[in-house]
């Protein structure tokens, strides 16, 4: 643990009553300064951790380190975290200005003091001269700015985000996606993000969390979990996928749909069973002659962008295809794809299963 | 953090159940085990069921009766017709007033209207049926309790048929049924629960009204509110007014789980 | 269009009739004969007699302070019973204390009554001002509960996490989140609170000594005893005064609710 790490979650499980976990045996770090994302769907316990980190609730068991003290048990207005709400929770009786003085009221700053803070924050989130307005005057993405600027006011060290653009529409969401990362750069304040829109996740961090059933399936950088997923669940969950069983011929070598192909993974058993994924953008439409795969055309859907074929080879595995050409639906064509294109996944591991076994591995005791 | 703290506004609102709502209602069956001379017995259950008992809670179930029928009968289309009122809400909001007014003056008015001299009479001469004593009558009783019941029973139905999604109507034109099955099939079934809760506001009261028996009726009606404010007040037999008064307990407990329960907002 | 008529005709004459006695009790006030049956000439005498009747006007006081005694104390107990409804954790203990509470709601005056006069001659209560302010209380209690109640569920909780998260002690929260969130409902318990206690006949009628007397048990024995313009005239303010309540009160909920919901009184 480096003097960076500003939480650290140590086998931490929350769970109400007899209910199953929502969250379950769960440990990692955050590092100060970065933009992390919880990603997952809903029910997957980000919105737990969050809670967690925030001091609402505390861990059933584990603990909680912030800046390396112990703090399950501090309570929330106790804790240096602000938190950005789903439905940003402003409160309605008070207008945008005392909205964001909220927090530095409590902390009975003097007045001059207060005015300073809050119009400067109010300008970080480009809302001057909003300060007399009501809240139910504003639209929703000026609410959204005003509780980022009631969050950023306090001047946390970490600052807590609740799905906040889910109740944008798309095209302002894009723009606040922008913003927040910008955002986050000019305070250098640690932000944590939860999300269930993947490609939210991918464009904002700099490490997502993939979590799936109160665990953490995956942690890396947006390219690392895009081209690198673990397992079918992440795989599916970032991206659209196809995904094939194979087996492993030896280090490089995959064998799937019949063939075999070269790829860039090593370091599995020998005839182990895995799964292959490749992304649809990774697909190129060749003639059935040149592809490494031959398919029948099955449907398309033209997407903006892109077209989106679906394509089924002999053995009835479905290969979703994007790309800026157009294919005639019924006709066979050929797919091509590079080696490093194929992800080769062990079947249904964690993380934590993963870097057992490749220890266990190494060391020559790993038994298939 | 929520978890962990401790409900402390019970107490003062616990106090106030256990002193207002428990005890005199405990009290209430107590002393209805008490008869006049204080002793403890089951006289008064036993007088409860002779004739002149049963004969006035059944008189006092038909006038509730006859009550809650003709306030529904009026209540119903003029709900009906305020929805379809431009600005319904000013209109209920003036059909709601006179409720707001001190029930007494209101029954007071009447004995002005309906006085030998009345207004109501000099209708009558007018219209040619001759003068009539009108006060002091069941008429009198039943017309005035409708008046001042009528508000009740329209609220709960004007909300029911207001939170009625116009796209059934809609429907149901649709599908080719004419406006009286549209009203039949489709408005009167889904407003049931507001005619239910107007029932429930007006006929638990007309049951135990006593104040209007005494100046409108003139002691000719006597219902089981009537009886227990004689018992408790007049004749100071409170042992058998408590009895009276757990009959009614028990019939109000009747009459509520037969018409469901209330929505919120449907007060009084 | 004919239709319409038919429909207008039948909305008419039923305002007519709800308003009609109200209006013939008015009118009649200013009548100079002494009765509400021939209208001899405009008077203010039965005004100046009221004035002048000390007795009465030491009843009027003596409601007034009732209602808004007791609707001051309801609303405090009022808001603590909404609160503790609304921060009961179990969904059971939240329904039964909604239940108890309601009991007196639906409950006939009658037995509210003569539940609280054996109640308050059991533990030795005398008859008289504090058992009136009692009863009036008791009975406020459960109805300012219902006013507050909607406020606190329509509250995001969200909005107590923020503050807590804004440093917000729990005295802060309810200060200055909870409490100001809620004004409007208080309000309106208060109002309604105030209405229920100047216009509560029965159950005043059953607790109240022979030393205490409110308006509506004046009225009553008055009115037992026949006609007399007094009571018109009485009548009258009353109107007025509760028309001046009502428009109150319509401009303290309107923001928030629908007339709909303001609810009918007894």
């Amino acid at each position: 643990m480096s003097d960076q790490t500003i939480i650290r979650f140590e086998n931490v499980t929350k769970q109400y009553d007899n209910d199953p976990a929502v969250l379950n045996d769960v440990s990692f770090e955050i590092e100060r300064g970065k933009f992390y994302t919880l990603l997952g769907p809903s029910g997957c316990g980000k919105t737990t951790i969050l809670r967690l980190i925030a001091g609402f609730i505390s861990p059933s068991k584990g603990n909680i380190y912030f800046n390396n003290k112990k703090v399950n048990e501090v309570p929330a207005n106790k804790r240096q975290v602000n938190t950005v709400f789903q439905d940003y929770a402003l409160f309605p009786h008070l207008n945008v200005f005392e909205n964001v003085a909220f927090g530095l009221r409590i902390k009975k700053l003097k007045s001059e003091m207060i005015n300073q803070k809050v119009i400067e924050a109010l300008k970080f989130v480009n809302l001057e001269g909003y300060e007399k307005r009501e809240i139910k005057e504003m639209s929703g993405g000026q609410r959204q700015r005003v509780a980022i600027a009631r969050a950023i006011v306090n001047e946390p060290e970490l600052i807590l985000l609740d799905e906040p653009l889910s109740a944008l529409d798309l095209k302002l969401r894009t723009e606040m996606q922008y913003e927040l990362r910008e955002l986050q750069r000019n305070l250098g304040i640690t932000f944590i993000f939860v999300t269930h829109d993947q490609e939210e996740a991918l464009a904002m961090s700099d490490e997502i969390f993939v979590l799936n059933n109160g665990k953490i399936e995956q942690s890396g950088t947006p390219n690392d979990i895009y081209d690198e997923p673990i397992n079918r669940f992440v795989a599916d969950f970032i991206g659209e996928s196809n995904i094939v069983e194979g087996v492993m011929v030896e280090d490089y070598v995959v064998q799937f749909t019949g063939k075999t192909f070269d790829c860039v993974d090593g370091g599995l058993n020998q005839n182990e069973t895995v799964e292959i994924v490749i992304r649809p953008e990774d697909l190129e439409i060749t003639s059935p002659n040149v592809g490494k795969l031959k398919v029948k055309v099955d449907s398309q859907l033209f997407r903006g962008v892109h077209y989106e074929i679906s394509c089924y080879d002999e053995d009835g595995n479905e290969w979703l295809v994007h790309s800026t050409k157009k294919a005639i639906v019924g006709s066979e064509i050929g797919l091509n794809f590079e080696p490093e294109d194929i992800h080769v996944m062990r079947l249904g591991e964690t993380e934590e299963e993963f870097d057992k076994r490749l220890e266990a591995y190494e060391e020559g005791s790993y038994e298939s | 953090m929520k978890a962990k703290s401790r409900n402390y506004y019970l107490i003062p609102y616990v106090l106030w159940i256990a002193l207002f709502v428990i005890t005199p209602i405990v009290l209430v069956v107590y002393y209805s085990f008490f008869n006049i001379e204080g002793e403890f017995s089951l006289e008064n259950y036993q007088k409860f069921f002779t004739p002149v008992y049963l004969k006035m809670t059944l008189s006092s179930f038909w006038y509730a009766f006859l009550i809650t029928f003709f306030t529904l009968l009026i209540a119903y289309p003029t709900a009906y017709l305020l929805t379809k009122t431009k600005h319904k809400q000013l209109w209920l909001l003036l059909i709601i007033v006179p409720s707001w007014i001190n029930l007494l003056l209101k029954a007071y008015a009447f004995i002005g209207i309906f006085g030998t001299y009345g207004a109501a009479n000099k209708f009558l001469e007018v219209m040619g049926v001759g003068g009539k004593q009108i006060l002091f009558t069941d008429f009198s009783f039943v017309f005035v309790s409708v008046y001042i019941f009528l508000p009740f029973m329209i609220l709960p139905i004007f909300n029911a048929l207001d939170e009625l999604n116009p796209s059934f109507i809609d429907a149901s034109k649709d599908l080719g049924a004419s406006s009286w099955r549209t009203f039949s099939r489709v408005v009167f079934p889904l407003t049931l629960d507001g005619v239910k809760s107007g029932c429930q506001i007006v006929f638990i009261p007309a049951l135990s009204l006593f104040m209007l028996t005494r100046l409108i009726a003139g002691n000719r009606v006597i219902t089981l509110g009537t009886a227990i404010e004689q018992h408790f007040l007049v004749t100071q037999d409170w042992g058998m007014g408590a009895t009276i008064a757990v009959f009614l307990i028990i019939f109000m407990v009747v009459i509520m789980l037969l018409t469901g329960r209330r929505k919120r907002g449907e007060m009084r | 269009m004919k239709k319409f008529k038919w429909s207008s005709l039948y909305l008419i004459i039923v305002f007519m009739v709800l308003y009609a006695p109200i209006f013939y009790l008015i009118f009649y006030s200013f009548n100079s004969g002494g009765d509400m049956y021939h209208f001899e000439g405009f008077t203010l005498d039965w005004y100046k007699e009221i004035f002048n009747d000390t007795r009465l006007l030491i009843i009027v006081l003596n409601t007034i302070i009732v209602a808004l005694l007791s609707s001051a104390i309801s609303t405090v107990l009022g808001v603590a019973g909404a609160m503790a409804i609304y921060y009961a954790r179990r969904r059971r203990t939240k329904n039964t204390l909604l239940s108890l509470n309601n009991v007196l709601i639906v409950s006939p005056d009658v037995i509210i009554g003569a539940s609280f006069l054996i109640f308050f001659t059991m533990i030795g209560i005398k008859l008289g001002f504090i058992s009136v302010l009692l009863a009036h209380i008791a009975f406020s209690v459960p109805i300012v509960v219902l006013m507050v109640l909607p406020k606190l569920e329509e509250m995001s909780t969200s909005i107590i996490y923020a503050a807590l998260d804004l440093g917000a002690s729990r005295l802060d929260v309810l200060t200055k989140v909870v409490l100001p969130y809620i004004t409007p409902g208080i309000f309106a318990g208060f109002f309604m609170a105030l209405t229920y206690s100047l216009d509560d006949f029965a159950v005043t009628f059953f607790v109240t000594g022979n030393g205490f007397s409110t308006l509506s048990v004046e009225i009553y024995a008055l009115a037992r005893q026949g006609v007399s313009l007094s009571i018109n005239a009485l009548s009258a303010l009353l109107f007025l005064f509760t028309m001046l309540l009502v428009v109150g009160y319509y401009f303290i909920t309107k923001k928030t609710s629908k007339i709909g919901r303001m609810g009918v009184r007894k």
